[in-house]
């Protein structure tokens, strides 16, 4: 390999410009974890609700609406970009590096500060392409409206708070807390939404007068106000346009469904060559991917909205823009737009049983498409993520461990019989449950509330590791 | 009908290792169900009660911010 001209290299000159958090150069108790967790998080949610110095206006359709949920992104705040910098350059990188596009040798440690620094220097670079992408059209005021100095002034603001996100993952990721920034911020975000949809004490004025946002205050809020009892509750389980209890219970559906598919794994049983033949388990989840097929399918989908929404503003009546999809102001205001034609629409959930008995071709080609893109997306995924079979056995075997009942050379044909199958099958489960949840109603969309529960879940299995370890520190 | 085959011999193949797999899966019994469940339904709870807590708090301060711009 020697000679070789290296792409990393490139990177080299730009690491001492680029922030970075020192490495933890000691073990940080399990206490100190939790509370550089819950710091990071409330610098994360400040900014999320702080108003964008400058901007002349947040009116007009959203063309990011529908994936502000999944990218911890809030509108009209410092927080606009939300974390789609941090994925986008970690999406990037992560394909670049499992198609060895770019040659990475994880045993060398350079090339690891070399591919971080990299992640880093795209994330900051994409931050700043999104930012003048934002200003420049027109989201918060034309340029002429807003003046050069403001639209510099929102520059500013939107990339710095792009660059506080890749800081506070790279503190988490780091040794300082416990799993990963960009799982915590989707999250926390995903159930901010939940719990404000629950219990916003906001209140709307509909054709009935004011009512509350939140589904459980606007229940309590019409049984005490209303005479007629019957009819109170009628309309807290079943109102349209807002969060109602239906809702509500939809999703608590949809929560325990996913929490009991988490438990199915098989378990391989694995024991050490050396160490006295020490017994272990190497458990392969149903949900192999865990949430990747649904971040990849909502990315997907996303990008393609965006695209057919700034093509059909610009270039309405061509065939092949219209092909992409036709979009119309929602009825129901908010400032998002919805599609109604070409393939936009097909891909989108059908917004009722009445819209699907009216359009059962959508129904299909929008349930085949979310399974065969969860499937293929998770299939995928294992192969650029290095958790393949082939990956599994390698590791398995640098570690010294063999599965009892199988030569050494067996072992990755048997993990082969598993790993695969997991992944597609989880995949197409993943997207079945995004696909119930979004027809049942459950506030948040399915892919929010998969995306919560597992990022939870894994937050607990971190949690118990933490504190085993901590146990097993202290016991020594 | 070859060419259907073709089609529907990996669909069968996967659904027939999908069965097998599930069927070799460990599944949660009642008392795993339960512990997760509540463990990630407070998690679930507690973060979003953080940010919803957060955003009540901003409102009025949003409101002074962006009154006074």
């Amino acid at each position: 390999m020697g000679g070789g001209f290296r792409v990393l290299h490139l990177v080299r000159p730009f690491l001492s410009f680029l922030p970075e958090v020192q490495t933890a150069d000691r073990k940080v108790p399990f206490r100190e974890k939790v509370i550089y967790t819950v710091i990071s998080l409330f610098i994360f949610l400040v900014c999320s609700q702080l108003p964008l110095y400058g901007i002349h206006s947040t009116t007009g359709a959203d063309p990011f609406y529908w994936m502000r949920v999944i990218l911890a992104s809030n509108r009209g705040t410092v927080m606009e970009l939300g974390i789609t910098p941090i994925v986008t350059s970690g999406l990037v990188m992560q394909l670049l590096a499992g198609s060895k596009i770019i040659e990475v040798d994880n045993n060398v440690r350079e090339d690891r500060a070399l591919l971080n620094g990299a992640q880093k220097l795209l994330g900051i670079l994409i931050a700043v392409g999104e930012a003048v992408a934002y200003v420049l059209s027109g989201m918060y005021g034309s340029v002429g409206q807003l003046g050069v100095g403001n639209a510099i002034l929102i520059i500013i603001q939107l990339c710095f708070a792009g660059i506080i996100v890749i800081c506070l993952d790279e503190l988490l990721q780091k040794g300082y807390g416990l799993g990963s920034g960009i799982s915590l911020f989707i999250a926390t975000n995903i159930c901010e939404n939940i719990i404000w949809k629950a219990f916003s004490p906001t209140t709307i004025n509909s054709g009935r007068g004011a009512e509350f946002e939140g589904a459980v205050i606007a229940l309590f809020h019409l049984l005490i106000t209303r005479t007629d009892k019957v009819r109170a509750l009628r309309e807290a389980f079943y109102r349209q346009n807002l969060p109602n209890v239906t809702n509500l219970l939809a999703t608590v559906l949809i929560f325990l469904i996913v929490i009991y598919f988490q438990g199915f794994r098989v378990v391989l049983p694995v024991r050490s060559k050396n160490a006295r033949g020490q017994q272990g388990s190497y458990p392969i989840k149903l949900f192999y991917t865990s949430n990747m097929p649904i971040i990849l399918q909502s990315a997907l989908v996303s990008n393609l909205y965006f695209i057919s929404q700034l093509l059909h503003r610009k270039y309405s009546g061509n065939f092949f823009v219209d092909l992409l999809g036709k979009w119309k102001e929602s009825e129901y205001g908010g400032g998002q737009s919805v599609p109604v034609g070409g393939i936009a629409y097909y891909i989108t959930a059908p917004s009722s049983l009445a819209d699907m008995a009216a359009n059962p071709f959508h129904a299909l080609f929008y349930l085949v498409f979310m399974l065969s893109a969860c499937a293929l997306f998770s299939k995928t995924w294992i192969e650029v993520s290095g958790s393949s079979a082939r990956d599994v056995a390698k590791q398995l075997k640098e570690q010294q461990m063999v599965m009892p009942g199988h030569r050494e050379s067996n072992l990755q044909k048997e993990l082969n019989r598993y790993i695969p199958t997991a992944a597609a099958f989880g995949g197409i489960c993943i997207g079945a449950l995004t696909v119930l949840a979004d027809f049942m109603g459950a506030i948040g969309s399915g892919t929010g509330i998969l995306l919560a529960v597992t990022i939870i879940y894994q937050y607990f299995e971190t949690f118990e590791k933490e504190r085993a370890s901590e146990l097993g520190f202290f016991g020594f | 009908m070859d060419a259907i085959d073709s089609v529907f011999d990996p669909l069968r193949e996967f659904a027939k290792d999908s069965v097998r797999l599930v069927k070799r899966c460990h599944k949660p019994d009642r008392k795993e169900f339960s512990k997760v469940a509540v463990r990630t339904a407070i998690g679930f709870v507690v973060m979003g009660f953080v940010g919803f807590f957060v955003k009540i708090i901003f409102i009025p301060i949003n409101n002074i911010i962006v009154g006074s711009g």
